[in-house]
C-alpha cells in the first residue's frame, strides 16, 4: 500500500483537517493551527518571478513559537504517536484508533511536504536553505516510516480477527469506520472462499464456520490476552493482581514481563506503556 | 502453543494415540482398533487417537491410563537430569511433547492433572536454560563454526538447521531430543541473537 | 501481508535505533541555520561556535556532511562506563543505564568516533557491559513463571533481544499451568 491509499484509508474514516504548524509558518503568528495561514505563505512562491525572491523565502522559514502547550503531560503528537505505534506492535489486542492524533500528523506531514516542493522549485533557495530542507524531508520520511508500521500493525491484526471483530461490538468501537468495513469485508471475503472451497461440500450441519463442538477449540479466533508483554509504568499504578494470585504496586519508572491480560486497563489509561 | 482451531501444532498434537479401555462392548466400530474384529469388546485395550478418546471418555465408554511419554520411569528420569531426557523421542514425529501433555491434563482427574502440570512446567524451566544457551551460541558462531562442537552441542545442530524445511525433516532425526516447542524457543532465541549481531556489526549509516 | 512475519513477534534493532534518534543531544554547529519548526518540535538557531541541542538524527545527517561535531552525552566516555562497568559486575541486580543507551551509543560510534575520545576503548567497554547484563538476563530466565518477571533497569535493545523467547517460554508456562481457579 503506498503513501496516499494509507491517507485515504485514514480519512475516509473521518475527514477533518486538523492543523499543526509547518516549518513554513512565520514566526510568531498567533494562527499556527489555521491551515490558511500556510496557505497564503505557500501563494507567495507561487507567484511567478516574484520581486524579493530571496528574502520572501527567508521570511516564509523563519520560526516558529513554542507550539503544542499542553503537551507537557503526554509529549509531542509525534511522540504520543510513537507510544500507541509500541503499544499497538506489542499488545495482542487490537487499541482504540487514534484517529485525531493521526489526522494531525498526517496533515502535519502533507503541509511539510508541500513547503519542501515549493522551496525546492524556487531557483533563489540558497545553499543553506537546502540542509535545512534535506532535514525536514529527513524528518517527513521518519513520521511516514512511523505512521505506516502503526496502520500496518492494525490492519495486521484487524485482518487476523476480522471474523471476531464482526460478532463483537466491544472491539468494534476500537476500531475507525474504515476499519471496520475493512475487517467485514476480509470476514466476507475469506468466508466466502472456505465456502468454495470446502464447506458447500459438506453436510448444512457442519458447514457453518462459528460452531463451538466439545472439546475444540471455538472456530472464530480472538486476540489471546494472556499472551505476555513487557511493560514500563509511566506513573505510580493501581496495585495489579497477578496470575499466581500475588499482587503488584508498580512505582513509576518499573519494568515487568507479564500477561496483557494483567496491565489491559493500564495500557488503556495510559498509566504504563509496552516496550 | 497457541491452540487455536486453525493451529496445526494443535491438531498434530491431538492426533497422538492413547490407549484406552473400554467399559462396554461396543458394536461395529472395531475398525478403530485397526484390526478386522468387527466389533470392540468389553475390556479390550485399543489405542485411540486423542481427539477421539475425548468423547469416549466423557461418555464413559473407557478408561485410559497415563500414556508412557508422561509415565514414572519419565518422571523419575527428568527428575535425575532433565535436559539429558530425549522427550521427542518419546512422543515420535513432530515432537510434541508438551502439547500433548497438555492435551492430556484436560482429561483426567484434578489430582492427575496438578500432576501433570508440575511434571511438564518443571521440565520446560529446567530445559529452557539450556536450549537458550546453545540457541545464542550457534548464533554467534555463525554457520561456519558451527561443526567444530562438542557431542551435545552437535546432536543439537544436526537436529536443528536454518530453513524451515529442513527443520521438519530434521526433527525425525534421532538425535534430535527437544520437542517442537522448545525447538520453537531455540530458534527464536537464535533469530534474535542473530538479529543483534547483524545491526551490531552494521555501521554503514549510508541508509539514512 | 500488512505486516511481515519477523516483525509480528518483535521490533527490529533498526526500529528501536529510529525511536532513539529522537532524543535531543548536544552538537557545535558548523554552520547557521534559523530557529527551524519540525513535525517533532523546533530546533535552533544554529550559530557557530555556540553549542545547540538537536534530535540525534538531525545530529546523524549534519555530521555525516561535515556540518557539525557532536557532544557525547555524559555517560559516553572511558571514565563513566569503566565506573559503571565495576558496578555491574559487584552487584546481583541491572545497574540503572539510560533507557536507549545501547542505540544511541551505537550510532555515536558509527558517525562520530572522531568527536569521541579514545573510541575503541569505549567500544570494548560497552561489550563487556552488554556481557555483563546478558549474564543477568539469563539468571532470570531461571527465574521465570506464568505470573511476573520484574526486570527493573533492563534496557529499551536488552529486552528487545530476550523478548521473542522469554515472551514464547512465559506463554507455554501459562498453558501448562493449571487454571489456578479451578483448583481453588
Amino acid at each position: 500500500m503506498d503513501w496516499d491509499e494509507e491517507y485515504e484509508l485514514i480519512r475516509s474514516g473521518r475527514a477533518v483537517p486538523r492543523a499543526g504548524p509547518s516549518f513554513l509558518t512565520r514566526d510568531g503568528s498567533p494562527s499556527n493551527d489555521d491551515p490558511h495561514t500556510n496557505a497564503n505563505s505557500t501563494t507567495r512562491h507561487q507567484q511567478p518571478q516574484p520581486p524579493a525572491p530571496a528574502p520572501a523565502a527567508a521570511a516564509a522559514i523563519e520560526s516558529v513559537p513554542d507550539f503544542y502547550p499542553e503537551e507537557a503531560e503526554q509529549g509531542t503528537p509525534l511522540e504520543q504517536l510513537t507510544r500507541h505505534w509500541m503499544n499497538e506492535r506489542h499488545a495482542p489486542d487490537i487499541l482504540p484508533a487514534q484517529e485525531d492524533l493521526l489526522m494531525n500528523l498526517l496533515d502535519h506531514l502533507r503541509r511539510q511536504s508541500e513547503a519542501v516542493q515549493l522551496l525546492r522549485e524556487d531557483p533563489s533557495t540558497s545553499e543553506e536553505e537546502h540542509i535545512r530542507i534535506m532535514l525536514v524531508q529527513i524528518e517527513v520520511e521518519r513520521v511516514k516510516f512511523i505512521v505506516r508500521s502503526y496502520v500496518r500493525t492494525r490492519l495486521f491484526k484487524i485482518e487476523r480477527y476480522a471474523r471476531f471483530i464482526t460478532t463483537n461490538a466491544e472491539i468494534q468501537t476500537r476500531l475507525t469506520a474504515a476499519e471496520r468495513d475493512h475487517a467485514s469485508r476480509h470476514a466476507i471475503l475469506t468466508d466466502q472462499h472456505f465456502y468454495l472451497s470446502v464447506l458447500q461440500g459438506l453436510p448444512e450441519k457442519q458447514s457453518h464456520l462459528d460452531d463451538t463442538p466439545l472439546f475444540v477449540p471455538p472456530m472464530v479466533t480472538e486476540p489471546d490476552k494472556s499472551r505476555p508483554v513487557f511493560v514500563h509504568a509511566l506513573q505510580r499504578c493501581p496495585r495489579v493482581r497477578l496470575p499466581d494470585g500475588a499482587t503488584l504496586d508498580m512505582e513509576k519508572g518499573h519494568i515487568s514481563l507479564m500477561p496483557y491480560s494483567v496491565v489491559e486497563e493500564l495500557v488503556a489509561r495510559g498509566e504504563v506503556e509496552l516496550i | 502453543m497457541d491452540f487455536d482451531y486453525f493451529s496445526i501444532e494443535a491438531i498434530l498434537a491431538e492426533n497422538q494415540k492413547i490407549q484406552c479401555t473400554f467399559k462396554h462392548d461396543i458394536p461395529g466400530m472395531g475398525h478403530l482398533g485397526g484390526g478386522s474384529e468387527r466389533d470392540i469388546a468389553m475390556l479390550s485395550k485399543i489405542q485411540i487417537p486423542i481427539w477421539l478418546a475425548y468423547t469416549i471418555i466423557y461418555s464413559d465408554w473407557a478408561e485410559f491410563n497415563i500414556p508412557a511419554p508422561f509415565s514414572s520411569r519419565v518422571r523419575n528420569a527428568l527428575k535425575a537430569e532433565a535436559c539429558s531426557v530425549r522427550l521427542s523421542n518419546l512422543v515420535g514425529a513432530g515432537g510434541l511433547w508438551y502439547g500433548f501433555g497438555k492435551t492430556i491434563m484436560d482429561i483426567v482427574s484434578d489430582e492427575q492433572a496438578n500432576e501433570m502440570s508440575d511434571m511438564l512446567s518443571k521440565a520446560f524451566r529446567d530445559r529452557l536454560l539450556e536450549v537458550v544457551d546453545q540457541a545464542q551460541h550457534f548464533a554467534a558462531l555463525g554457520q561456519a563454526g558451527a561443526g567444530s562442537s562438542g557431542n551435545t552441542a552437535q546432536a543439537f545442530r544436526e537436529g536443528l538447521d536454518t530453513t524451515e524445511r529442513e527443520r521438519k525433516s530434521s526433527l525425525h532425526h534421532k538425535n534430535c531430543k527437544i520437542p517442537l516447542e522448545q525447538v520453537q524457543v531455540f530458534y527464536l532465541a537464535q533469530e534474535s541473537a542473530r538479529r543483534m549481531k547483524r545491526w551490531n556489526e552494521d555501521s554503514d549509516r549510508t541508509r539514512h | 501481508m500488512s505486516l511481515p512475519q519477523s516483525l509480528r513477534a518483535s521490533v527490529s534493532p533498526p526500529e528501536l535505533e529510529l525511536i532513539a534518534s529522537q532524543q535531543l543531544i548536544e552538537i557545535v554547529p558548523l554552520i547557521s541555520m534559523e530557529k527551524t519548526a519540525f513535525i517533532s518540535g523546533a530546533y535552533g538557531p544554529l550559530r557557530p561556535p555556540n553549542k545547540a541541542r538537536v534530535p540525534l538524527w538531525m545530529a546523524v545527517n549534519l555530521k555525516m556532511k561535515k556540518k557539525c561535531h557532536i557532544v557525547a552525552p555524559s555517560w559516553l566516555n572511558v571514565e563513566y562506563l569503566q565506573e559503571h562497568l565495576a558496578l555491574e559486575l559487584s552487584q546481583q541486580t541491572f545497574s540503572s543505564l539510560p533507557f536507549r543507551f545501547t542505540e544511541i551509543a551505537k550510532v555515536i560510534l558509527d558517525v562520530a568516533s572522531d568527536d569521541l575520545e579514545n573510541p575503541d576503548k569505549i567500544r570494548s567497554l560497552m561489550k563487556d557491559l552488554r556481557e555483563a547484563r546478558q549474564a543477568k538476563s539469563r539468571e532470570g530466565l531461571k527465574t521465570l513463571d506464568h505470573s511476573e518477571l520484574s526486570l527493573p533497569n533492563l534496557c529499551s535493545m536488552e529486552i528487545n533481544e530476550i523478548r521473542p523467547y522469554f515472551v514464547q517460554s512465559m506463554s507455554i508456562l501459562t498453558q501448562l499451568v493449571r487454571d489456578p481457579l479451578r483448583n481453588a
